[in-house]
């Protein structure tokens, strides 16, 4: 019978298209996923200890949901047996844990929204949005295998930045006096969130490109050597964006953010620090003419000045946090200790979105805080190295620009929190409540992932430009 | 205090180690991650020696080291510029392909040249043999 007769067929493989896929253990990562699994469950007893009175974890479901959600993701990436980055996912990760231990201790009725019938919470909202966010990152990470889409369409993704810039100019909803949101039918998101990266890809794409001509220095000005005037056009361009971003939505931490990671990317690029020191003297000047030209402008930095000159107006929020923190002193009050109830409510109204750290200041103290911090710091650095290992500038510059962007926003917001800059919206990364803010990180950890493997497709020869510019080019020698 | 207060704290105080715990086990992936980077030769398939210069542009004797890709040419975007009157601004393309070198020409005005011979489209080339760009005669060697 069969026995003893050679396989004659092999089974068939997989398709062409996709390659061989062989799984690929991933140890490091699983390591530390289990560290994040078992803080977070410490972090849940503690929190149902302190709100409860007796051992016992604080909503365990959704706990279980969300490590779950880790595992999955941690799978999906063994099987598909890439070789990315192994510490962003659970870096990432203990931020969103942290973000849901809060979420869930915080009142539950700041957020309600009703899907087919059903409410959810505050952490309900929040642990559907992490969710997805780590599966968006996880298949960035596995599926994103070329960046031509990105290199060759650098334009046009800024012309869609633009174009969605203007579109919330134009149609956005005013909210607590800020133009952010943008409505179509029941969707509503913050584009400044996508912006941002669309940012990066864009200037990643012009610099590496550039990057010769900016180092070129043709133009004086007194005692300061410049890149030729053309080339100076988008650092004014840039400028006047971030300036009108300002002004018509009323946005200072976009703002401030677009025009951090512009620099950032710019002495990146060329490793010159004069081009940094216009910017910041440029933004400077554009800043106090804003504070002078503009209410709201004018308010922020009075309060960041003096918040305690309106202790129940304006500077209110500023000084509950500070507050917060002070209450927080070294170790915390414990998740869930603090923020008593002030008739019912948090004392910081925007608890959720703009002061999460305040709120872990004041249940983990500054030991928690600078461990926080030390996360964000983690991430850039990992954004950096993967920069630094990529094979060429596109791909470099785009991967320093998309870890900066992540750890400029938690600097200006932290910042913020904390008095060392004036108070702006921005969220901070992976804690703050919002769906736009979250799904726009997982885009740039998802990228990060796919830009962390090395070997796949090598990028284009530097030559490849459109027809027409070749040729142009050639008539310009 | 009681004992449920006691257990308390020690809970808080564990979750805030267990953070520190997790960035020192990530700070000493890092670390690893970097040390091996140190360690890892940088490795360039090849060089190229500049044997004769008119411009002076770059100097004779000068060596390149060679990437997988490595584009020639008068423009400063250029990894090798060859600012010499007869290069174009984008003038040829070497690259390493399976272990194989290629010279591309890219449409220049004098054309590329391997040994004396004019690059048609794509030329092979092994280590020893000789690129003229434009004025500038330049020999891939082993790095």
């Amino acid at each position: 019978m069969a026995l003893g007769t050679p396989r004659a067929v092999e089974a068939p493989g997989l398709p062409r298209i996709l390659g061989p896929i062989r799984p690929r253990a991933r140890w490091n990562e699983l390591r530390l996923l289990g560290l994040v699994a078992v803080t977070l469950v410490v972090g849940s007893l503690s929190l149902g200890a302190t709100l409860s009175g007796r051992f016992g974890l604080y909503d365990a479901r959704g706990l279980a949901i969300y490590l779950g959600a880790l595992l999955v993701a941690h799978l999906a990436q063994v099987l598909a047996g890439r070789r990315t980055d192994q510490v962003l996912l659970p870096a990432v990760a203990l931020l969103g844990g942290v973000s849901l231990l809060l979420m869930e201790r915080l009142p539950q009725d700041l957020v309600v929204q009703t899907f087919f019938g059903r409410t959810f919470g505050l952490a309900d909202v929040q642990l559907t949005w992490l969710v997805c966010a780590i599966g968006v990152a996880t298949t960035l990470g596995i599926v994103v295998r070329s960046d031509s889409w990105l290199r060759r369409y650098k334009y046009t993704w800024a012309a869609a930045g633009v174009g969605l810039l203007l579109l919330t100019f134009v149609l956005g909803t005013e909210i607590n006096g800020q133009r952010l949101t943008l409505q179509v039918g029941p969707l509503s998101g913050q584009p400044s969130e996508l912006l941002k990266v669309i940012l990066v890809v864009f200037l990643a794409g012009y610099l590496s490109e550039n990057r010769g001509l900016l180092v070129e220095q043709d133009t004086r000005v007194g005692p300061l050597r410049l890149p030729p005037v053309p080339y100076l056009a988008p650092m004014v361009a840039m400028w006047a964006i971030a300036l009108g971003i300002v002004v018509v939505q009323r946005d200072l931490g976009a703002a401030l953010l677009f025009f951090g990671v512009f620099l950032a990317l710019v002495y990146a690029a060329t490793g010159r620090i004069s081009l940094v020191l216009i910017g910041i003297v440029l933004f400077l000047l554009g800043s106090a003419a804003m504070a002078n030209l503009f209410e709201h402008v004018r308010t922020r930095i009075d309060v960041w000045l003096d918040p305690f000159g309106d202790p129940l107006g304006s500077g209110y929020q500023v000084i509950q946090a500070l507050h917060a923190f002070a209450r927080g002193g070294l170790l915390g009050m414990g998740l869930g200790g603090g923020l008593p109830m002030i008739a019912g409510r948090p004392p910081i109204p925007e608890i959720h979105t703009d002061f999460p750290l305040a709120a872990l200041g004041e249940e983990l103290g500054i030991v928690g805080v600078v461990a926080i911090l030390g996360i964000y710091l983690v991430i850039v650095q990992r954004g950096l190295r993967i920069g630094v290992a990529a094979a060429d500038d596109f791909r470099s510059l785009l991967a320093i620009g998309l870890a900066l962007v992540i750890g400029i926003q938690a600097f200006i917001i932290a910042a913020g929190n904390l008095e060392v800059l004036p108070l702006t919206g921005v969220t901070l990364p992976f804690i703050s409540y919002g769906g736009s803010s979250l799904m726009a990180n997982a885009l740039v950890i998802g990228l990060l992932l796919a830009l962390s493997d090395k070997g796949v497709e090598p990028p284009p020869p530097p030559g490849v430009l459109p027809r027409w510019r070749r040729l142009a080019r050639r008539g310009a020698a | 205090m009681d004992g449920f207060t006691l257990v308390l704290w020690a809970v808080r105080l564990i979750f805030l180690a267990l953070l520190y715990l997790f960035l020192a086990r990530v700070i000493r992936d890092l670390l690893r991650d970097l040390r091996a980077a140190a360690r890892e030769p940088v490795e360039r398939p090849g060089r190229l020696v500049v044997l004769e210069s008119p411009a002076g542009e770059p100097p004779v004797g000068r060596s390149f080291g060679l990437d997988v890709i490595t584009a020639l040419g008068r423009d400063v975007n250029n990894a090798i510029v060859i600012d010499d009157p007869f290069a174009s601004a984008e003038h040829a393309m070497l690259t390493y392909r399976g272990r194989n070198w290629y010279l591309e020409d890219l449409g220049s005005t004098n054309g590329s040249y391997v040994n004396g011979h004019p690059v048609a489209g794509v030329a092979a080339l092994g280590y020893g043999d000789e690129v003229q760009i434009g004025q500038v005669r330049l020999r891939l060697e082993r790095a």
